[in-house]
């Protein structure tokens, strides 16, 4: 049977009027009829089209539905990715374009590799258009559309504001502070500056430093503090801890307890046994673990006169307390939080931690000087340390706003090799290329410290103090 | 790099069907734009979305701002809200991503979680078996959403004392909702990592805080 002898058939069929034996030579007539023929013909054409049509449109809406996401790009950051058009499955293109990438600005599509790539110039939600033909439709109809969306995020660095903090406010403190000069037989340098995240709110530094030579007595101090973001005048807790320990020690390293601890310190450095080391620790944990505390009840005063609480003016705090002997510099420290005191040898075979660190499980579980609990915890001797070295090539104190970045975590910093890496960055190699030139002669030295400080590295926004005696 | 996650748990109910589902795209849209121009959440902020409805699906696992994209989404015509099961799936999943401090490695910040929701659970043994394992979870904080007249506030009383009431679930007052939200994650950023409970800013009109 051919063509129109099964369509007609089945037509009649289907419309209740099927070709009985009695009419079968007058539907054979009906079906060899040439106009007949002609008009079946027509009628099939007419569906293999429609078929053909609606395979299209269902394939067009599939490809539209499709979910493609392309990976997001970073303004400044090079970009590549690639589409790939057998793992689509868009193998029955016959024909694409990608449109609307020139609104990013430094992106290109590169036809041969099928690769977007470059470096974005504008951030922004941009919808890319990829037009197509399927290969079974005529060459010249009309394009379909694909919206590709593409996140062009900003560059972090050009979002940061810097807003300057409120003079007029009662705990109001410089941004930028730095100082240098002399301290016992050696020089220091020290720089403090208010974090991104503080320029950006216009929220002030939270983080301090002091430090001196004390009168005649030999003996000299450095203290560092930072303030807790949280609490709500740390940035006056982290000033007034750092004034509170030297004018403690102004008022203690004095007369009886001055003598005693440097004859003790004699005494075990000529011979030292048992007893003298007993006697030599009770005395510098009465004189470190009071001045500590010394601080702590001030702060509470501070705060209660204030009608603050302690929590208040929550801030870490370490210092270190020295002295230069003809055997060598006697290192007295104390430290409560996450901010690290390291002195290295002159030789730089090692490095010697003076404290441990108080980092909790989850980000910011630290403790503070106003923490009261501390004085009661069994650790707290064991916050409190003495070393004597045959000369030290430098002593450094840092906040977390340095050490978060440059060591990251707490095991780097036992690696005399980060320290290493550490004083090499110092010195300039490092991706800004500043260098701060570490000699008593140099007169640019706070400023070049300063402008060292100021290194980026992303998510480490934080206040930076670091003090650095050589 | 310490992480800020944020999870979204949103409920994508029958409820929810036609002009809310379409007002929570857009809402969610805006939220995600505001937040990418934050360089403080550029850096740190991790977001995962997970939807309820008959079907608990975690649409977005955790994943950083920066790669981040938001899926349309989508809710059935009628069905049940299983937020029982969602919180459980929840509890799994942040437990799965956490990262704690360790030798050689930062811990996240604690977790943010916000419920959002138009109804009530329709699992309610299982809600309130969920309950204590949600709040056995160590997040910064909790911000539960009854939004629309029909969302019942006790429910997520039961969760967190932080919850906040929309009147209608339209495009307007949920934009402004998220908005909100994406103000507090802003403020967690900026003070998280702290024991104490995360400061909510003052929220605007449109949400009311439900004491």
């Amino acid at each position: 049977m051919d063509k129109t002898t099964v369509y007609l058939n089945s037509l009649f069929l289907s419309n209740n009027l099927p070709v009985t034996d009695k009419r079968k030579e007058l539907f054979e007539a009906f079906a060899g009829d040439e106009h007949n023929r002609e008009l079946v013909n027509i009628i099939l054409q007419n569906q293999k089209k429609m078929v053909t049509d609606w395979k299209i449109k269902n394939r067009i809406e599939d490809i539209k539905q499709q979910p493609f996401m392309i990976p997001n790009a970073t303004v400044g950051k090079a970009y590549t990715a690639v589409i790939d058009f057998e793992k689509n499955n868009w193998t029955d293109f016959s024909f694409y374009q990608l449109d609307h990438l020139d609104a990013v600005g430094g992106i290109n599509y590169d036809r041969d590799s099928k690769t977007i790539s470059g470096i974005p110039e504008n951030s922004g939600e941009y919808k890319l258009s990829l037009k197509y033909r399927l290969s079974e439709e005529p060459e010249g109809s009309e394009l379909h559309e694909k919206i590709i969306p593409f996140i062009i995020n900003p560059d972090p660095k050009s979002l940061w504001k810097n807003i300057p903090s409120d003079q007029a406010d009662e705990y109001w403190k410089e941004d930028t502070t730095t100082a240098s000069g002399r301290i016992a037989n050696k020089h220091i340098v020290v720089a403090s500056k208010r974090g991104r995240s503080h320029a950006n709110a216009g929220s002030f530094r939270d983080d301090d430093f002091a430090f001196t030579d004390l009168g005649n007595t030999g003996w000299s101090i450095v203290v560092v503090a930072d303030g807790a973001g949280s609490a709500k005048i740390s940035r006056q807790g982290s000033r007034l801890a750092c004034e509170y320990i030297i004018d403690h020690f102004k008022n203690v390293l004095s007369g009886e307890m001055h003598r005693k601890l440097e004859s003790l310190i004699l005494s075990n450095q000529a011979e030292s046994n048992d007893a003298i080391k007993k006697e030599l620790n009770l005395c510098i944990y009465n004189l470190i673990g009071g001045g500590a505390k010394r601080v702590h009840d001030r702060l509470l005063d501070f705060a209660t006169a204030k009608g603050y609480t302690i929590t208040d003016l929550n801030s870490t705090f370490i210092f270190t307390l020295f002295k230069p002997f003809d055997f060598g510099t006697a290192v007295l420290s104390f430290g409560v939080g996450d901010c690290p005191i390291a002195v290295i040898p002159k030789d730089f075979s090692e490095v010697k931690l003076m404290n441990w660190l108080d980092v909790g499980e989850f980000g910011g579980g630290t403790r503070f000087i106003t923490t009261t609990e501390i004085f009661s915890s069994p650790k707290f001797a064991s916050r409190i340390n003495f070393k004597v070295f045959p000369d030290f090539l430098y002593m450094f104190l840092m906040t977390d706003g340095i050490y978060d970045p440059k060591f990251v975590v707490e095991a780097n910093l036992e690696k005399v090799e980060k320290w290493k890496e550490f004083v090499e960055d110092l010195k300039g190699n490092n991706d800004a290329g500043t260098a701060v030139e570490l000699s008593a002669t140099n007169e640019h030295i706070e400023q070049q410290l300063s402008d060292w400080m100021d290194f980026w590295s992303p998510g480490n926004h934080d206040d930076r103090t670091l003090a650095i005696v050589f | 790099m310490r992480r800020l996650p944020v999870y979204l748990l949103l409920d994508t109910s029958g409820s929810m069907y036609g002009e809310p589902i379409q007002a929570l795209n857009n809402a969610l849209s805006g939220m995600i734009n505001t937040l990418r121009s934050d360089p403080q959440a550029l850096d740190s902020l991790w977001i995962s979305i997970i939807t309820f409805d008959r079907e608990v699906k975690e649409l977005v696992p955790l994943t950083e701002l920066v790669n981040f994209q938001l899926p349309e989404i989508v809710c059935p015509q009628s069905g049940p809200t299983n937020m029982g099961e969602a919180l459980m799936l929840l509890s799994k999943t942040v437990k799965a991503n956490m990262r704690t401090g360790t030798e050689d490695q930062k811990g996240d910040w604690k977790p943010l979680l916000f419920i959002m929701t138009d109804g009530s659970p329709s699992d309610i043994a299982l809600f309130r078996e969920a309950v204590p394992v949600i709040k056995a979870v160590n997040f910064g904080a909790i911000i539960a959403c009854a939004a629309g007249p029909k969302s019942k506030d006790q429910f997520l009383k039961e969760i967190t004392p932080n919850v906040v009431h929309l009147d209608t679930a339209d495009s307007l007052t949920l934009k402004s909702f998220f908005k909100w939200v994406s103000d507090t994650i802003e403020n967690g950023n900026k003070s998280v990592g702290v024991a104490e409970e995360l400061t909510l800013p003052t929220p605007p009109s449109e949400v009311h805080l439900v004491i």
